[in-house]
């Protein structure tokens, strides 16, 4: 049980992977855009995946 | 004095549910067939759009339609309507709970249980799973319905840890298990090339709905959530979309008060409740 909720603590930052880097990477394509710095556009929606849902679980919300 | 009193309000809640008996009981047909029809539905959406039989844009509208009722029959299960606790139907009303909400990945037991929990504390500040909906004015009940589902604001967590009964121990671990599988499939979907599927035709029809749902059932009949009490902590209201648009929650006083009642009788029960709300002093929103 205690595993599960680590595993859920961190659960912004999995969903950051898991669904919002892929997203990310779709909408940078539909624009026709790369990643800066040289970043493919799935690097560039895990690295902002992993920081928005950083920024979330530290918050406990991804709103306000 | 005191006693004729007594007497009189006794004599008024024994008319009150004499009337509210002739709502109740009965096969509900319409709260069967809407989710087994909603939820194929949607279900439906995903090989239709796959196969290309379909736009995925008209697949995000007809998905933000099926979340946005995929609730209620679910609201109707959850008090055993549809089949009462002890019939030997009830794993049928239990059934329909379930099915219900398979667009919206919520366990029936997880709503059961903090629903109970707002029914019995309906409006206390710390006690009521829906409180965190409580706000003076429309604008402010957008807000809070907007935020309601963030950890930060969540209180349905913090009910079923709460009250440790075996029930709501059920229901986390059912809450837990939907949550890691919904996020399961969604990452699978955004990962295999189908991220704007998962989008469009879960996600964010999920979040809209969310907050449509929150709005009319927990801030619209409840507002302002500073009175508690049988007849005083849920109101009736004039929707300027009408009473379907607004998922029938004009007349949600008569579920407070009745909750067996189904909800596409509500309507007619308040109709024929209505004198006896008025002497009750109820707030009946001008209807």
């Amino acid at each position: 049980m205690r595993l599960i909720g680590i595993a859920f603590g961190f659960g912004p930052i999995l969903f950051g992977i898991g669904f919002l880097a892929p997203m990310i990477a779709a909408i940078l394509e539909l624009a026709r855009l790369s990643g800066p710095f040289g970043l493919s556009p799935i690097q560039f929606g895990l690295v902002l995946g992993i920081v928005l849902g950083a920024v979330a679980r530290r918050r406990k919300t991804w709103l306000w | 004095m005191a006693v004729v009193a007594q007497v009189s309000q006794q004599s008024l809640r024994a008319q009150e549910k004499a009337i509210a008996d002739r709502f109740t009981g009965g096969f509900p047909w319409p709260m069967v067939i809407w989710p087994f029809v909603n939820t194929t539905v949607w279900l439906s959406l995903w090989p239709l759009v796959f196969a290309g039989l379909l736009p995925l844009w008209a697949g995000f509208l007809i998905a933000l339609l099926n979340l946005s009722v995929s609730y209620l029959p679910s609201h109707d299960a959850q008090h055993n309507i549809i089949f009462p606790e002890g019939s030997r139907w009830h794993w049928f009303n239990e059934f329909v709970g379930w099915v219900s909400v398979i667009p919206m990945w919520i366990p029936l037991s997880v709503l059961r249980v903090t629903h109970y929990e707002h029914h019995r504390h309906a409006n206390h500040p710390d006690l009521d799973p829906d409180y965190p909906m409580a706000a003076p004015t429309a604008l402010g009940g957008l807000g809070k319905a907007i935020v309601k589902s963030q950890p930060r604001h969540d209180r349905y967590g913090e009910t079923l840890n709460r009250l440790g009964t075996p029930a709501s121990r059920k229901a986390m671990l059912h809450a837990m298990i939907a949550r890691v599988s919904q996020y399961t499939i969604l990452a699978a979907l955004a990962w295999s090339g189908h991220v704007w599927e998962a989008l469009l035709l879960w996600w964010l029809p999920l979040k809209i709905s969310s907050v449509y749902i929150n709005f009319y059932l927990s801030w619209a009949p409840h507002r302002p959530m500073t009175q508690q009490g049988r007849y005083s902590d849920t109101r009736a209201f004039r929707s300027i979309w009408g009473n379907i648009a607004s998922s029938g929650m004009q007349y949600h006083i008569i579920h407070h008060l009745y909750p067996t009642i189904p909800l596409y009788r509500t309507p007619a029960a308040f109709r024929a409740l209505r004198p006896i709300l008025v002497q009750r002093g109820c707030d009946l929103g001008g209807m």
